[in-house]
């Protein structure tokens, strides 16, 4: 096992590495997978805070992507309010929205919880589509602003973006952190385990949830104003769909689920598959990449039901015994 | 005052009468034993009072205040910590953080709850065991571990449901040296068993429960001797030819 002090080394390596990526690979595309991975890391990271420690199997964290992406843009556009604003506003209505789906969804055990979140995301997905004065379906383009940080808009380099997607990662790693050493995390993984057991040593089951699942719809809603930011155009078809509430789902699994880096691991594994499954396999060959997502998630559950991170902790302890 | 005291508790489960009108308490610094055969009520009796279970009907009071129908967690909180007859650790969670997890019923702070968890595990002698999963512990260790859960939630009143099922002899005798050093450090002990044997010489009074019905309340001797009692464990037949000799 390394040290803390090895830790920060390696952590410190990490953030300079990162921090010159950008004035090394100037073109558009490796900064694009970047910001993705990045992007996604995040987004690993928040479903992770309810799917991985307290155990609670979302798949319609869309809702929160896509209830970020169109509150910043349409604050942005209605009321002018700057994005930075809208990102919080979003992060709010977001936390509100998990408060009231939460309290008939936390009373369904195991798999119906999983397809009650299926059900809301689909509904605001349908919503969404019909809502003309948010766009609808033809869906909004946002306008065109001098690019500044305090508009949040870059149009020459995509340096910036890169900084702030990095920003986020770094941000949600360190809620991750906090949670994973505060009462929380405990709580969380107890909830997770047994939820009997948590009630009998005096935990309130349902306000936990609430509380993971709080946490987990803010940082989701903040990649979803960042994304609307960074694409500056959204429509429900891009920030609510299944793939935004499932992709991370698999990255976290992938990478450890209730572990603080496995989220992280799992995104700079799977996007660049799919970056790349992409650009090779062309528009034709849509779907392959997630073909290679299912055919490493069952490997992975087969063989290493703890993620990567499962798998790197045990050969750890290989060698050191 | 009793530390606890049940008031005509009943508990139906459809026609099934799982607890008829029980009457029960328990007075500070005792170690109770409740005892009886197998469907005799005394796990459902548990369920209610520590909140997992709703009455059909009666009271449950704790320092004089009545707590019926409180969720469980919340009577935790109040100072009534319980056990599980199937045992209910985390098993993916090492022995340390799963006792944590029972110490944070009193504090907000990590370093507060793992000092209070290292001394419970301390006291509860599973300091060797304290990085291992829980998951992979032996049976013996799962049921000190549930048991040290419990008394890591500081209650005043700890209920232990069947704490030494299924242990053999030197494992029993482990357990229940564990549950003495319980009471001696100010922990009233309320002892479900199955096993005669080990809740008479640790009880300063035993309970039994038959058919949901209390039907003797006493010190452990004379409720050896009690021909109900006799007659609930070992049925009519013996009975009877007790009585005919």
């Amino acid at each position: 096992m390394g040290t803390d002090k090895n830790r920060y080394i390696w952590l410190g390596i990490g953030a300079v590495i990162f921090l010159i990526y950008p004035l090394i690979f100037t073109l558009p595309f490796p900064r694009h997978l970047m910001i993705m991975i990045f992007l996604y890391a995040t987004l690993g990271l928040a479903w992770n805070m309810l799917g991985g420690y307290a155990g609670q199997i979302s798949l319609g964290h869309t809702l929160f992507f896509g209830i970020g992406a169109y509150t910043s843009t349409l604050l942005l556009m209605k009321l002018w309010v700057s994005p930075w604003v809208g990102m919080l506003a979003g992060g709010a209505i977001s936390i509100v929205v998990s408060l009231i789906i939460g309290y008939p969804c936390f009373k369904l055990a195991g798999h119906y919880f999983a397809i009650a979140t299926i059900a809301i995301a689909e509904i605001a997905m349908v919503w969404m589509l019909n809502w003309d004065w948010a766009g609808a379906a033809v869906g909004l383009t946002l306008p065109i602003l001098p690019e500044s940080l305090i508009n949040l808009e870059f149009h020459s380099s995509k340096a910036p973006y890169y900084y702030i997607a990095f920003g986020l990662l770094v941000l949600a790693l360190m809620a991750t952190l906090w949670i994973d050493r505060s009462k929380l995390g405990y709580y969380f993984k107890a909830i997770k385990g047994d939820l009997e057991g948590a009630r009998s040593l005096g935990i309130h089951v349902i306000k936990y949830k609430f509380y993971a699942l709080a946490l987990s719809a803010f940082f989701t809603s903040i990649c979803g104003s960042f994304y609307a930011q960074y694409v500056l155009f959204i429509d429900p078809d891009s920030v609510f769909p299944l793939m935004i509430s499932v992709i991370p789902c698999l990255i976290a699994t992938l990478g450890g689920v209730g572990t603080i880096w496995g989220p992280v691991i799992g995104s700079f594994i799977l996007i660049p598959i799919s970056e790349f499954t992409r650009i090779y396999l062309g528009g034709g060959g849509k779907g392959t990449d997630l073909i290679l997502y299912g055919f490493l998630i069952i490997i992975i559950s087969v063989y290493q039901p703890f993620g990567l991170i499962g798998l790197i902790r045990r050969l750890r302890k290989k060698e050191s015994a | 005052m009793a530390l606890l005291e049940v008031k005509q508790l009943t508990k139906n489960f459809g026609g099934l009468m799982a607890n008829d009108h029980v009457d029960l308490q328990v007075i500070e610094g005792e170690i109770v034993g409740l005892i009886g055969p197998n469907g005799a009520g005394k796990t459902t009796l548990f369920n209610c009072i520590s909140g997992f279970y709703p009455l059909t009907s009666g009271q449950v009071f704790f320092k004089g205040e009545d707590i019926t129908g409180l969720p469980s967690n919340e009577i935790c909180l109040k100072g009534i910590a319980r056990t599980f007859q199937i045992v209910r650790v985390f098993k993916d969670l090492p022995v340390l953080d799963n006792i944590m997890v029972g110490a944070f019923n009193r504090t907000g702070s990590s370093s507060v709850a793992r000092k209070k968890a290292m001394e419970v595990l301390d006291f509860c002698g599973l300091m060797p065991k304290k990085g291992m999963p829980a998951g992979g512990l032996t049976i013996a260790d799962k049921k000190r571990l549930e048991v040290a859960k419990a008394f890591a939630t500081g209650p005043s009143l700890l209920m232990l449901d069947e704490a030494m099922a299924g242990l053999n002899q030197t494992e029993t005798a482990e357990a229940v040296e564990l549950v003495k050093k319980i009471r001696q450090s100010g922990v009233t002990v309320l002892l479900v068993e199955h096993v005669m044997e080990v809740v008479m010489p640790i009880s300063n009074r035993v309970v039994v429960l038959d058919y949901g019905r209390k039907i003797a309340e006493d010190t452990p001797q004379k409720v050896i001797n009690n021909e109900e009692v006799i007659k609930a464990y070992l049925g009519d037949k013996y009975h009877a030819s007790r009585r005919a000799n």
